[in-house]
Parts: C-alpha cells; structure tokens; sequence
C-alpha cells in the first residue's frame, strides 16, 4: 500500500468551505444575508430574493420576488443588457 | 476480497446457468458496473437484434466498489439495447441491491432468451435460482418486493423488479428497487418484461473482504466530510433533487408546458420549500450519508394513506410545470404512481406534456383520446395519462410505444413538438441559454439525458482558475475555458471530462452526486485511486481510471454506430434554434442555440474525441485503446 504523507485532497477542500452565504442568481455577487432573513435584496444589482434557511446558518434562494424581479428585467432588456 | 465475485449467465430459454470468475484483466480495462456492461453489451447483442426479442440480452451489475466503504457504493447498473431508442440501453439505481448482489457472490448477470412463462431470479449465497412467478404478473413493483420477501422468508431479501408498465412493454418501464429508486432511463422494464423476467431477488452472507479495511475507513471519513460539508449535500438533505427545480425556475431554466416557456412564476405550492413541508424525514442508500431521498404520506385524494419516497426534481418537472400543473398533491401522486407501475418518470410526464401541446393545437382532440381532456393544467387528466400508459389503453397505448413511434402513429405535424433526442425525451431544463448543456443532451450515448456527460458546474459562474484545476485533471488541457454559461467556447472539452467523470463513476458503483455532478469540490479522479486501491487493492493512476472510462464510453459510441447512429442524431430538435426563450433573468431571455455555432462545438466535440467528422472513432483512438479487434468475446 503506498503510504500518504501530505494532506488529502479531500481534507483542502473541506478547509475552503463557505457558509452563511449564496450567489445572486443575476450576477453571481456572494450575497450575506442576516440571520433569519426571509427576502434579501442584492445591493450589486438590485434583484431581490426570497430566502430558504435549510440550517439556521445556511441560506438559499427559494425564488425570486417575482414582481421585482420581472420589473428589474422588463428595464434591463430594454436598455438591452441581456448580451449575448 | 471484493474482486473475487463472478459473472453468471442465465439462460431463460432453456434454463440453465453457468458461472465464471471476472478476469482481473478484464477488471482493469472497465473497472466493473457500467463500463464491463458495455463491454457485454457490445460482445453479445448481435447487430440488429429487435430490442424486445429474444437475442437482446439483460445485463445487472454492481459496480467495483458496491458494497464496500466507499461513501454511496450503492450503485446496481441495468443494461441491455433500449427498446425505446434501438441505441445503447443502460441505467443505474441506488437503494441496496447492488451491495446485496455482491454479498450473494456476483456482480455481473448476463440475461439471455426468453422464459415461456413468468419468472424470477434467487440469487443468494453463490447459487442462482429460475422460479415461477405467474402469482407475481400483475403486481405492482412495491407489493412484488413485499411477496417475494414473504415467499422466500427473509426481510431483508433485496428486490429489483418490473411493474406493470414492463409487463406491458411501454418502451419507457423502468425497473424497480425499494419504494423509488428506478433504473429509469431507456426502457429497461420492457427488456425485462419481453423476457418474462419479472424480478431478481438477492440476499448473501458473503463478506466482501477490503484490501486495507482500517486505512479504507479513515479515508472514507475523509471523504464522507468533503462530500457532506459542500452545501449542496446539505441542501440535498432537506430538499432531496428537488432544489435544482427551484434554482433553475427561478433562473428560467426549466421546460414549461413542453417546450412553450422556460420558467413558470407564482408557482409556490410546487417549489421545493413547499413540497418538503410535506415530508416526514428522508431516507438514503448503501453507505451514504447524505439521505436525499424524501419521505412522504399522501394525505389527499384515492391514495391517501399511501407511503412514498420522492419525488424528486424530474417528477417534479414531469408532474408540476411540463404539464402546466401547480399543486404538489399532483406532483405527489404522479410520483407514487410512476413507481409502482415502474416507469420512467422523464419521460413518462414528457410524453404527456407533449399529447397535450398536440391537443391545444388540434392535432389530437377528444375523438383521439376518448374525452380525456388533455389541457395544460388538467391534474386530473395527467393522472388519468399515467394510468392509461402503464396499462395501454387509450391514448396512453399510443404514448406507451415512446417519441419517434407516437409521432409516427400519430402523424400530422406530431413529430414537430417532440422534444427529444435519439427518440429519447429531453430532461424538464431548457438549455437554450446553455451551450454547454446543450451539447451534453445532442450527444449523450444513450440518448438527451442529463446524467451522461452535464457539465451542470458550468451554471455557478466558477472562476477560470476553478474550472482549470477541476478540467485540466487528469488529462492535461490547454484550451479555452470560460465562466459564463452562455458561451459556445470551451464547453466541448467540459462535456467529454463530464462524460469520463460520469463513466467512472458508473463503473465504480458510486452516487453522481458524490462526484462532480452539482458540487464542484466533490469527489473524482484525484480521489479515486486511492478509494480503489484500499477498498479492493487494485492499483490505478488517476489517468487509468480515465481510460477505463473512454474504453467504455468509446464502446458505448461502437455499439450506437452499429444500431445505426449517424452525425445527424447527434442533434437538437429544431424548436431548440428556432424559437426563443420568453421569460427568466435577462441573461437567458430572449436565447436560442445558434445553429453555426452549434455546429462546430459538435466538430469540436468530435475532435476532441477523435473521431471523424462523422462521428465515429478514429483507427487511432481504437489502437489507444486496445478496441480495435472488437468484439473479442473474452466474457
């Protein structure tokens, strides 16, 4: 059996790991949203989140604020910002 | 140890069962689950075989590390050419009965002929039985299970078996384990149920003795940790799958009312979050710790009362937005259902949304489908579909033959509002706004599915550093590599590295989402050898594992070519180019895959590959391999 001196790749990644925070749908910013807060509003771009706590310190996103969110859109794509 | 278990061949004809050793030889050129049933597969269906006939073969595996303490070894493969597609047929399920084959002393069966009536197979202990099973046609695979483990008194007896859906041959039944967990995909039910072959019952008493047993368990501990801290194993363990659907609608990445939208608003009741309202726990696999399998009572309607597992994020998409449906007891009930008569829920609810965009344009109307009305958002009317497919009647017989051969009794303009690809449906996602995703599904050996080659991290916008170390291993790779989801460059090598980390795992045995599938950090080919070589003491680089998985993919492509794959099925319907996406954030509004571009990630693909420009490997890539005197029927 070959022996294994260094660390694992398994043991580095579970060092980097991130919590107490998601990723904006529209722009990918890494949003921190306060405790127990049920909607959250990206100060990057302006959509706004209705949240799913799935542990006390663990956030997602559980959908859009669908009003805000087809208002922010229906601006963007007229000032044609979709790209691509 | 754990590669001393052999191969059985079974002969329903005249039945008769022979046994053999695997080879280590063999072993190490396809590993074991997946990758030596494509090598079956291409060895003993002849060319040409009728998919329902006797001379298609039904294969079983469990993978090289089933059974071991390998985090989620629960892994049992099913194969065999796929009476929906005429292409490769190959599926894989979770629960316990791949473990359990193991400990009954075999990891592959090779199913030939045709029983001249019902039966099923005992496997335990090193021996293999052929028994009657005409008490047992008829039964739905959640009371099959119960009667087999009464019959032969032991509870704990593990059962895969059909329902009726694979009695009646629909081209989409699936087979069955446990209370949801299916080899799904490509028609392996019927495969069973035109041989007469209604379940495999296993039980054994045999260790499955590890190389390194101590050193094995602390690195799993290892890995169990990197696998259950990533967030979305935690995700994973309060909503199962379901949490795809949620982020995806909320991006507008899902296919709604066929193909007529790619985001369905205001749905509350059927997002993720209201659904697990419902759920009473989860439950998990062999040997894993993540437990995203939900665990439900129905608490409305003619099933109330009903115990179920699921659904999970295709029968959420096939019960909830593809058919224009928005209640969870909908979503709930479609789920029970499609287990117990043992289909495939993909495509069972594609099938359903597609009649009914045939019915909103006319193409059927209530004269073809016996007053069933056939609207977007008819719960009731889905229900009905999903009776009438699994027992063929009806309309449901017609969509019980699967896509091409529908559209073709059909006729009309039918075959226009497929969404398919090989005549296999397309996932409940919309990739028009994906390349990426999109090649994945055109090219997939067994047909558009998801779980072949999806570079699904290509949606978390990963820095280019990320995507390098996680692409550029363990095949070096210098090309282009970008971040943003929309873009035609690069993608191809993300699929290809996706399709051999999918392979691997396949052969290993293990979980997909114990791998890089929806988490970027998770298992694969880094971690691999060291996983194999204490587990079963077989020593592999991470590249000869990669190659394991090329020699099997590549088979998988031989096998396609020869049942008649040309460059032009490696395609998308024309919906995919031609309409475009009308809702979602604004980067996926408004998208549709460019027919140019797609067109040379396809030769890129291809190359990368290297194959021709038709599609088929290379005379080098054969030699590279050791394929290139196929089939050699060393098995």
């Amino acid at each position: 059996m070959s022996k294994k001196t260094e660390e694992s790749a398994a043991k580095k990644v579970v060092k980097g790991r991130t919590s107490g925070q998601f990723r904006c749908l529209n722009c990918f910013e890494r949003l921190t949203p306060p405790p127990g807060a049920k909607t959250f509003t990206c100060p990057n771009c302006g959509y706004a989140w209705r949240i799913y706590w799935f542990n006390p310190g663990e956030p997602r996103i559980r959908g859009p604020v669908w009003d805000v969110n087809e208002a922010q859109t229906q601006k963007s794509m007229a000032e044609n910002k979709g790209g691509k | 140890m754990a590669l001393s278990r052999k191969i059985a061949y079974i002969d329903l004809t005249n039945r008769r069962v022979r046994t053999a050793p695997i080879p280590l030889e063999m072993r190490k050129l396809y590993l074991g689950g997946r990758g030596l049933d494509m090598y079956l597969l291409y060895n003993h269906v002849k060319p040409g075989a009728d998919p329902l006939g006797p001379d298609n073969v039904a294969l079983v595996s469990a993978g090289l590390l089933t059974g071991t303490l390998a985090t989620a070894s629960a892994r049992t493969h099913v194969a065999g050419k796929s009476p929906l597609t005429g292409f490769v047929g190959s599926a894989n399920m979770g629960g316990f009965f791949g473990p359990e084959l193991r400990m009954a002393g075999f990891d592959h069966l090779v199913i030939t002929g045709k029983a001249d009536g019902p039966v099923y197979l005992w496997i335990h202990d090193g021996e293999i039985e052929i028994r009657d099973a005409s008490h047992l046609w008829g039964r739905d695979a959640h009371q099959t299970q119960t009667m087999v483990r009464q019959e032969l008194g032991d509870d704990d007896i593990q059962v895969m078996t059909i329902g009726v859906a694979g009695e009646n041959l629909v081209r989409f039944a699936c087979v069955m384990t446990s209370l949801k967990n299916a080899a799904g995909r490509t028609g392996m039910g019927a495969l069973w149920g035109s041989k007469n072959l209604k379940a495999i019952a296993a039980r054994g008493r045999m260790d499955i003795k590890l190389a390194f047993p101590e050193e094995a368990l602390e690195y799993n501990k290892e890995i169990i940790t990197q696998v259950t801290s990533a967030k979305v194993s935690k995700t994973m363990q309060k909503l199962g799958t379901l949490f795809i659907w949620g982020t995806t609608n909320s991006t507008g990445l899902v296919r709604v009312r066929n193909f007529q939208s790619n985001q369905i608003p205001y749905a509350d009741d059927i997002e993720p979050e209201s659904i697990e309202e419902e759920m009473i726990g989860t439950a998990g696999c062999f040997g894993c710790q993540v437990h995203c399998r939900g665990r439900y009572f129905i608490k409305k309607g003619p099933y109330t009362g009903a115990y179920v597992e699921g659904p999970e994020y295709t029968s959420l998409g096939a019960f909830g937005a593809e058919v224009g449906c928005t209640t969870k007891q909908t979503v709930l009930v479609g789920n029970h259902l499609v287990n117990m008569y043992g289909l495939d829920t993909l495509e069972t609810g594609s099938m359903i949304a597609w009649a009914m965009e045939l019915f909103e344009k006319g193409i059927l109307t209530e004269k073809d489908t016996d007053g069933l009305d056939l609207r977007f958002g008819n719960d009731e009317a889905v229900i009905e579909a999903v009776h009438q497919i699994a027992q063929r009647r009806g309309i449901g017989d017609i969509l019980a033959e699967g896509p091409l051969k529908a559209a073709e009794k059909i006729g009309k303009d039918a075959i226009k509002y497929l969404i398919h690809v090989k005549g296999m449906s397309n996932l409940h996602s919309d990739e028009r706004p994906t390349p990426a995703l999109a090649l994945n599904i055109a090219t997939a050996s067994r047909g558009s599915d998801h779980l072949r080659s999806r570079p699904a991290i290509d949606l978390y916008h990963l820095p280019e550093k990320v995507l390098r170390k996680i692409y550029g291993n363990p095949v070096p790779y210098d090309g282009p590599l970008t971040s943003d989801y929309r873009d035609y460059e690069g993608k191809p090598w993300e699929v290809i590295w996706q399709e051999m980390c999918y392979e691997a795992v396949d052969c290993l045995g293990i979980c997909k989402y114990h791998t890089v599938f929806l988490g970027p950090n998770m298992p694969n080919f880094s971690e691999w050898p060291r996983l194999i070589q204490l587990n079963t003491g077989l020593e592999l680089t991470s590249k000869d594992i990669w190659d394991c998985a090329d020699r099997a993919y590549t088979l998988e492509r031989l096998f396609n070519l020869r049942e008649g794959l040309t460059r032009e099925m490696d395609w998308l319907p024309d919906r995919y180019f031609d309409e475009k996406t009308d809702r979602g954030l604004p980067v996926v509004r408004g998208k549709s895959i460019d027919r140019e571009e797609f067109k040379k990630m396809i030769d890129e693909y291809y190359k990368l590959h290297e194959w021709d420009e038709k599609g088929r490997p290379t005379k080098k890539k054969l030699e590279a391999l050791g394929l290139q005197d196929e089939p050699t029927h060393k098995l």
